[in-house]
Order: structure tokens, then sequence, then C-alpha cells
């Protein structure tokens, strides 16, 4: 063997170590980062007394998913443990609430910030830089500051005979103040990334600004309103702060996770099916923005 | 091109005024409040009343009693402290370890593609249920988490620590298997960081891989003609270039860990003994279930307004100087 081959050698042993670090690598981040979702997803399906165990063998069943959307899972649980019992709560009216809440949002939030959004980007009037940096700036208040008034508010104001507080309108309307600045900045995004010629052209043949609007501009950036309408619904719908202080008895399904734990603790079965519940659609929603949302994230501050 | 002055205040006019209700609003109320004694036990007084000899001040109403309480208030001093090491422990967490993933995910390959399409994974999670899931896989007698820590990590080390303790030159004491990580007021505060850094950390590492991406390729090559390893190459060219990416997401993520509450509230109850309790929840406490003290949790969110108004202002700051 000459010193050339054996030189050769090392380096290829060394390249194949390389590669199996890497590999080792990357299947510590895949564990790292599936682990907690798969692990919710297997105890969402263990019958309720292997829940309490790391145990794999065990048969599947749906049983926790009917516990959580029945009204008799008191009855169920009053079998094995009374105390247990007391929290079975049927969480379909929380998943309505949150898909009311969420929905509502965005259908309010998103024609406005499209709106708002497109005079940003194509329009140059006095304090629009300023106005788009304050925009941006809202998304630091903490969310707090935001709800002590307006629970204060919401247990004065009264719509049809009952208080704000602790209703679906009053969650939205809160709502407002995180998803309106991100749908703005979001949407402004792909309007820049839009050729004025277009419009130009519209201009020139005689369309007004709004026939510019409605039927040039609208049309072309729709799919990226699509984006930041979804990215604003998974806002809305993972949102726990207000609900949990303006939304209050009205439970989103957030606040509904809570009532799986009782005086003897959380039931861990329930709460895993619980969760399921509320991360699936989302789970579903971030795949399909999924190239958007470093950028909806970061408002675009990186690229 | 277009002339109308009004067409773009018609358009920004409804969100406009929606934001400066839901945000400014709030502000002004709240900072107004602070000055009050205002429980929601009893009907507040306000200094300015709406009489019928139009507005009247009563100035002795005014105070800045719950800024100097706070100060004085060791359960508000505490919750400083732990935002303060709960921002530190998350964030450089989340960006070491968003840094590692996309370093190595960064090339092609099939599981590298793998990878990344699951780094959005975690987004899919609400904080809210971050906190259960975690709560779940760290408790003591059934969580995988600790099964997994205590086997892959815990015995491994006290294993080479009996080796070292065979010799008769140190005695090094062996780690507790048995551990209740939420029980324990250093872990909670770390696991309660690890959960963040879980949700966190991927797609930190998205917006790296993105940032790699845009860097040339030519620059790697050059760097590795001249005989470059690749830890040089990620230490003196990767990072470098990295550096104003670094810097925003740093700031961001800070600024969402000052706000720390959902997870505390799932996962730790703010305990042991207060040790996970952010600022946050604390105001939440003092607001909502304990004392029910309006003024004084308005007076403590503007303590954290005014230190998230500085971190705002450097964050954008760093955004708009980028260029």
């Amino acid at each position: 063997m000459t010193a050339n081959t054996i030189g050769q050698n090392q380096s290829s042993l060394r390249l194949q170590s390389l590669k199996v670090l890497e590999t080792l690598a990357l299947l510590l981040i895949i564990a790292f980062i599936v682990l907690p979702i798969l692990w919710l997803a297997i105890t969402a399906i263990k019958p309720q007394e292997k829940a309490y165990s790391t145990t794999l063998i065990f048969s599947p069943t749906l049983e926790n998913f009917e516990i959580i959307f029945s009204d008799t899972s008191v009855i169920i649980n009053e079998g094995t443990d009374r105390e247990r019992g007391e929290v079975g709560r049927n969480m379909f009216p929380s998943v309505l609430n949150s898909v009311v809440v969420s929905g509502a949002t965005i259908l309010i939030a998103i024609p406005l910030a499209t709106l708002a959004a497109y005079a940003f980007s194509r329009y140059s009037f006095v304090g629009n830089g300023v106005l788009l940096v304050w925009i941006l700036t809202t998304q630091f208040i903490p969310a707090i500051v935001v709800a002590i008034p307006f629970f204060t508010l919401f247990r004065t104001i009264e719509v049809f005979g009952k208080p704000l507080l602790g209703t679906q309108l009053g969650l939205i309307i809160v709502n407002m103040s995180i998803v309106l600045p991100y749908a703005i900045w979001m949407i402004k995004g792909f309007v820049d990334a839009l050729p004025g010629e277009i419009e130009e052209a519209a201009f020139v043949d005689g369309c007004n600004d709004f026939q510019i609007l409605f039927f040039i501009s609208l049309p072309l950036i729709r799919p990226g309103v699509l984006v930041a309408s979804v990215f604003a619904f998974i806002m809305s719908w993972n949102e726990f702060l207000f609900a949990l202080i303006i939304g209050r008895e009205m439970r989103t399904m957030q606040v509904a996770l809570m009532t799986t734990s009782g005086a003897r603790g959380i039931m861990w079965e329930q709460m895993a099916a619980a969760g399921l519940v509320v991360m699936i659609p989302i789970f579903f929603l971030a795949m399909f923005i999924r190239k958007n949302v470093v950028d909806g994230l970061t408002m675009g501050a990186v690229k | 091109m277009r002339k109308k002055r009004w067409v773009p205040w018609v358009l920004v006019g409804p969100a406009l005024l929606i934001i400066v209700l839901t945000t400014i609003y709030p502000l002004l109320a709240a900072l107004y409040f602070s000055f009050h004694k205002y429980n929601l036990r009893r009907p507040p007084q306000f200094a300015i009343q709406f009489g019928e000899n139009g507005i009247q001040i009563d100035w002795s109403l005014l105070s800045l009693n719950n800024y100097t309480l706070a100060f004085s208030d060791s359960r508000f001093i505490n919750s400083l402290q732990v935002t303060f090491w709960f921002t530190v422990i998350s964030v450089a967490l989340s960006v070491i370890i968003g840094l590692f993933i996309a370093v190595v995910v960064q090339k092609g390959g099939r599981l590298h593609t793998l990878t990344k399409v699951l780094l959005i994974f975690p987004f899919a999670v609400s904080p809210a249920l971050k906190g259960y899931s975690w709560r779940f896989m760290l408790n003591e007698n059934y969580g995988i988490y600790d099964l997994l820590i205590d086997q892959l990590i815990v015995r491994p080390i006290n294993a080479l620590l009996s080796i070292i303790n065979a010799l008769p030159i140190v005695e090094i004491p062996l780690i507790s298997e048995s551990i209740v990580w939420l029980g324990d007021k250093f872990w909670a505060l770390f696991m309660l960081a690890m959960s963040e850094t879980w949700g966190w950390a991927p797609l930190i590492a998205l917006m790296f891989v993105g940032a790699l991406g845009s860097i040339d390729e030519q620059i790697f090559e050059a760097a590795r003609i001249d005989g470059a390893n690749r830890l040089q190459i990620f230490f003196r060219v990767t990072l470098p270039l990295l550096r104003p990416v670094i810097l925003i997401v740093t700031m961001l993520k800070t600024i969402f860990s000052l706000k720390m509450f959902d997870q505390v509230v799932t996962m730790t109850g703010g305990g042991p003994v207060r040790a996970t309790q952010t600022i946050n929840y604390y105001i939440h406490q003092i607001g909502f279930v304990r004392s029910l003290d309006i003024g004084y949790a308005s007076a403590m969110s503007y303590i954290l307004v005014v230190v998230l108004t500085i971190c705002a202002a450097l964050y954008v700051s760093l955004v708009l100087n980028r260029d």
C-alpha cells in the first residue's frame, strides 16, 4: 500500500464517520420534534388504565374521544373514580366556540387588513411609513395590558341584555388587537411583490382607483390573502390569554383543555384526546402555509 | 400615479380605527387604572368625574402607590427574576438549537428534506397544549421524558461516575434518578424553557435555513478550497454571515419570552413555590385570580410595557437598518 492510498482510506473513513454522525444528528432532531406529538397521539388512543404508564402494548380505542364528546362522561367515570367523574364535560360546544370565534375574527380582520395593506403598499400619503412601523410595534404590547381594560369594560357593556364578558363577540373584539396588525403586514408583503405595471395599464385605460383595486389587484393577491387568513385563523385558534380572561365560561378549546383536570389531577387520556382535536385542524392548515410561516412570524424581517 | 388624496385614507381608515380602539384605548385605560386604587370587589372611584358641572378632576384619588408597591413586593421582584432567567435560558436554547438544526438539515438528502418538513410540526401545537403535553411527559411516575432522561442520560453518567469513584482519587456524588422535574425549583424553570424551546427552535431553524439558502454557495466553496475545515467554516464564514439574522431572531424571541404566560398556566401553575411565576402570570394572579387588584395589576403590566417598548425599539431599529 502506498502512502497515497492510506491517506485516501483515512479521508474516506473520516467522511463516512461524519456521515454517520450527521444521520445520528438528524434522527435526534426528528425524535426531539416528533416525540411530544407522537406521545400525545398514542395516549389519546390508549384505554384509561394504560394511559398512566409508558407501555406501548395496548389495544387502541376511541373511547377517550367518545368520553370528551358525550354528556355521559360523568357516569362512565363514576364507576371507576367518583372524584374524576365530576370533571367530565362535553367539549363539543368548545369546538364550536373556537370555530365561531376564529372564523369571525378572520372574516372581519382579513377584508379590513387587505384594504389597508393595499393602501400602505400602493399609495404614498402623509404618515404612511410612521403608521406602518407603529402597526408593527403594536404586536409587542403584552396581551395582559389589552385584557385588563377590556375585562373591566366588558363587565359593564351589555349586548342583548348580557355582558360582553364571556361571550364570543367580546373575544372576537380583543382578538382584533393581535390579528389585524399581523394580517396587514403579511398582506402588504404580497402586494409589494406584485408588479405595478398591470395597475398602471388599467389606469391608462381609464379605470378609477376602486376599479383597479377590486378587479385587477385583489384577484392577483388572492393567494396571499388566503395565506394571511390561514395564519390569522391559527393565531386566534391557539390564543390562550384572551380566551382565559375575556372568553371565560364561554370556553374555547384552549381553555376547555383545562377542564380535563379535577380533584385527582389531570385525566391525561382525555387531555390527550382533546389535545388532538385542538391540534389536528391546525396541523393541516400549518402544512398548507408551510412556506410562509417564517415570513408570518417575523413579519418579513428575516428573508 | 393616482391623484385622489382621500382614497388611501378610506382604505386604511377602518383597520386603523379598530387597531386604535383595541390597542391605544387599553394602553391609556390601563395607565389610568394604574394610578388608582381599583379593586374588582369594590366599585372604583376615578379621579375624572363627569358631573352636572362638566368634567371634574379629583387629584387626591391619583397616586403612584401601585408602582411603589410593585418595587417593594417581593413576589413581583421574584417574577422579574423568573422572567429574566426564563428569557435567558429559553432564548439561548432556542437560538443555539435552532442554529444546530439549521446547519444539519441545510444540505440535500432525503432525511434532510424530511426533517425540514417536520420543522413546522411544533407550530401546530398551541402553547397551552404544549404545556400540558410536557407536564404529562415529565411526570415522575409515568412520563415518557422522565423515563428517557433516566435511561439515556442519568444512568450512563452515573455508570461513568461509579467507575471514576472506584478509583481512590475523588468521590463524586451520583445524580438522583428520582428527580421530580416539575417539583424542583431549578428543573421546573428549565423544563418550562425546554418546552418553549421545543416550540421555537424548529421555527428558528427554518428562519436560519432560509437565510443560509440566500448565501452564495461560492463563499463556502472558496473557504473549502482555502483548506478550512467544517468547524472553521461554521465559525469564520457561516456565523458572521448569519449575524444580522441571528440578532433579529434573538430580539424577536426575547420579546416573546418576556411575555411568557400560557405554558406557565398549563405546565407548572407558577410553582413550585413561585419558581416559575413569570411577570405575566403574576399579573394575572393579582388581577383576576387572587386579590382582584386591577390598579396594581395595571401598574405591573405597565412596567412590562416599558421593558417591552425598549426591546421593541431595539428590534425595529435592527430590522429597519438591515439594508
